[in-house]
């Protein structure tokens, strides 16, 4: 409607108004209160409508949300902008390469050590087994196997180096025989089929073979090809090996399905045909994919056999070892005798390829060197000594000495305190004066102490006292009555004992009789000690009749203390008896 | 994936084997049957746009008695029934072995199939025993192994009625 558009219109002259001036305007003014946002909005719906691009900005508002919601829907976009961005990037790398460069270099470096890594180690690992099978008699019969056969070497290699591989593993709903999941996927075609089958042989064996308290179908063979059957409360794992598979194969696919049954406990409980759940055991499933060489699985023995040279060598220092540790033990136990032993002063002592030398000074009366090394069980013909010969004032030698020189009887016992030579016990008066005289004059002796030495009877009275004692009194089994022959020993001894006191009076000396009383060894001890205690009394008695008054001691000893003889039955003889000791003591006057 | 373990039973010579060889993907040899006793095959049934893998387990038909593993029917979604037409013994044995299969899997949808249609004139079953089956409310099919017909229906109805129970129990 041209006619009610034409007020609006700019492009016509307006109408004379000038007579109406005040009220068209008041007319205008009211318009623009009540219609003038409308206006506006009219407007520029038909700028729009005239102008049908959109403006840089409106287009860079809606740009971003309609790439995004372009590219939730469908590949088009990305197919549509990829020859740009491709033209785009090769333009930018024409005119600034180093842009570029820059922008992507964090993630080039390590995609690049990445990438060389990885060519590295199976550059490496190639080489390694390269070398191993080409240059070894093993890899030349293997050349030689490849070449009669036909197959090429690569494949005879993989053939005598695999253990085993693991080909397919298939996770099976136990109820059902289904398969809820197959590794590797591109072989899962008649894999359903497989484990229908595989469950119906495993249920059919069962049934046969009544083996349901026993256990179940777990691992079956054909050739080198072998499938294990783990089983689970709501499924199995079947694994196809090929080659000789180890024990720890078997744990990890126990571990796997004790690992699928926790997680997918539910769905496990609740499948009713639908796989999608399981999607998610695959990667499980794929660590069980595995492919085991020879010279992977030797390798754990490689690294026990890497230190088999320990023991044998081990042996030898050992072998070597020990007896030089043996010989350094005993020669300085050796060094260490000799030193400490008395007289002994050691100055030098080496060992020189098996001979052994000690050179030093040597009292005359030391230990020979080589009988001390000789009871250190040394082999003395390997041992060189030089000694000097020198006086010791050592005690035992200072000892030693004087023994040898004063020669003392046997009832004098010598020892050293200090520098004094002290002696105890009896001995004639010729030697009590020698000692005296000489005895200060020996090396390491200053005093010589015989207050304890008493003097001796003369040597007739001595032999007097050596006759009266050697006699004894004997008496018939179990009794103690003195018969004849009793009596008569009583009585020579008696009159040989006063003899004796008598004359040892008159040279200065006081003797005293002890009696001792005896039993054989028959008897108890109560009715020998009473035995022997009648036989002593009875003899006493007699002694006192015939006037020997000087009878300092009667003792019953009973079969203690026996007197010694030869044969049993002359030793009860001799003890059934009652025995005398005298003893001389220099009187005061005497002295 | 979807798949469902479907079980075909019936007595021997009834044409379980015979009907299905044509409609579905076989993996293994007849000689399962004598051997364990059991074949699987496959059928990819479309249902409503989407695709059901039936698992058939195909299980020996016993002559004498009516005894079917349970180990093999154990979990089965559905249960295919066979009987042979000209075979009125067959079809008579199958009320004892739908109750022995039922005490195993329970109330799964379930078919049955008389198989041989083609041979009408040794036909030995009468309307009123299909009216038998159709009153005790259990869905039935005519197929012929030889033809082929009813045999893809058969198949198309049990996948739509295992996944409807399916649906139903989830």
């Amino acid at each position: 409607m041209p006619e009610q558009r034409a007020p609006a219109s700019a492009a016509e002259p307006p109408p004379d108004v000038s007579g109406l001036e005040g009220p068209v305007e008041q007319l205008t003014e009211v318009r623009e209160l009540l219609f003038g946002a409308e206006r506006r909005q009219i407007e520029e719906l038909r700028r729009r409508l005239d102008t049908v691009e959109l403006s840089p900005e409106e287009l860079a508002e809606q740009l971003p949300r309609a790439v995004a919601m372009r590219s939730a829907r469908d590949r088009d976009l990305a197919v549509a902008l990829a020859p740009t961005i491709e033209r785009a990037l090769g333009e930018s790398v024409r005119r600034n390469p180093r842009e570029l460069a820059t922008a992507i270099f964090p993630v080039l470096g390590p995609a690049i050590r990445t990438a060389i890594a990885e060519a590295m180690a199976g550059l490496v690992q190639a080489i390694n087994r390269s070398v191993e099978h080409s240059v070894s008699p093993r890899g030349l019969r293997w050349r030689i196997e490849g070449w009669r056969t036909g197959v090429p070497f690569a494949q005879v290699v993989i053939k005598h180096t695999l253990v085993y591989r693991v080909e397919q593993v298939f996770l099976v709903h136990a109820e059902t025989g289904l398969l809820l999941a197959h590794v590797p996927e591109q072989r899962g075609d008649d894999a359903n089929l497989v484990t229908g089958m595989l469950t119906a042989i495993r249920d059919f064996v069962s049934d046969s073979f009544q083996s349901k308290d026993t256990g179940e179908l777990r691992t079956f063979s054909v050739g080198d090809v072998c499938v294990l059957a783990e089983p689970g409360p709501q499924g199995y794992v079947a694994a196809v090996v090929r080659g000789q598979y180890s024990p720890a194969l078997v744990t990890k696919l126990q571990e796997t399905l004790e690992t699928i049954h926790v997680r997918w406990h539910d769905a496990l409980g609740t499948f009713d045909g639908d796989t999608a759940p399981f999607e998610g055991t695959r990667p499980l499933l794929d660590d069980c994919l595995e492919t085991v060489l020879a010279d992977d699985a030797r390798t754990g023995r490689r690294g026990i056999a890497r230190f088999a040279w320990v023991l044998p060598v081990a042996l030898l220092l050992l072998a070597i070892g020990l007896p030089v540790l043996r010989a350094n033990q005993r020669w300085r136990r050796a060094v260490a005798a000799v030193d400490a032993e008395p007289g002994i002063v050691l100055v030098h002592s080496e060992r020189n390829w098996g001979r052994w030398s000690f050179s030093g000074l040597r009292d005359p009366l030391a230990r020979d060197p080589a009988a001390v090394l000789a009871g250190l069980g040394v082999d003395t013909t390997t041992v060189d000594g030089r000694w000097e010969p020198f006086t010791s004032t050592e005690p035992p030698l200072v000892l030693a000495r004087a023994g040898r020189v004063l020669a003392p009887p046997p009832t004098v016992a010598l020892r050293l305190a200090r520098d004094t030579l002290v002696a105890e016990g009896v001995a004639s008066e010729p030697w009590i004066a020698r000692a005296a005289s000489i005895g200060p004059a020996l090396p390491g002796v200053s005093f010589v102490a015989l207050g304890g030495v008493s003097p001796d009877l003369p040597a007739e009275l001595a032999a007097l006292r050596r006759d009266a004692e050697a006699r004894r009194v004997l008496f018939a089994l179990g009794s103690a009555t003195l018969d004849s022959a009793a009596r008569a020993v009583i009585a020579t001894f008696a009159a040989t004992y006063e003899r004796l006191r008598r004359e040892a009076g008159a040279r200065g000396f006081d003797v005293a009789l002890s009696l001792a009383g005896r039993t054989d060894a028959s008897g108890g001890e109560a009715t020998n000690l009473d035995l022997s205690r009648r036989r002593v009394d009875a003899v006493r008695d007699a002694l006192l009749t015939l006037g020997v008054r000087t009878i300092a001691g009667a003792e019953a000893l009973s079969s203690s203390k026996p007197l010694p003889a030869s044969g049993a039955a002359d030793r009860a003889r001799v003890n059934r008896s009652v025995s005398f000791s005298i003893e001389a003591r220099l009187t005061p006057r005497g002295r | 994936m979807i798949q469902k373990k479907v079980c075909m039973v019936g007595v021997q010579g009834t044409g379980k084997t015979s009907m299905v060889k044509r409609f579905v993907h076989s993996l293994f040899s007849e000689k399962y049957h004598s051997t364990v006793g059991v074949k699987i095959d496959r059928k990819v049934v479309p249902v409503d746009g989407a695709e059901v893998t039936l698992l058939l387990w195909d299980i020996e038909g016993r002559s004498e008695e009516s005894e079917v593993p349970t180990s093999y029917t154990r979990g089965a979604h559905a249960v295919l029934y066979v009987a042979d037409g000209t075979r009125r013994t067959t079809f008579e044995q199958l009320s004892s072995l739908r109750e022995l299969v039922r005490s195993t899997v329970g109330d799964v949808p379930s078919l049955v199939a008389l198989n041989k249609a083609d041979l009408a004139e040794e036909w030995a079953l009468t309307p009123s025993d299909e009216a038998s089956l159709a009153g005790a409310g259990v869905h039935h099919v005519r197929t012929s192994a030889k033809s082929g017909a009813g045999v893809e229906d058969a198949f198309h109805w049990l996948a739509k009625e295992v996944l409807r129970a399916g649906a139903a129990r989830s």
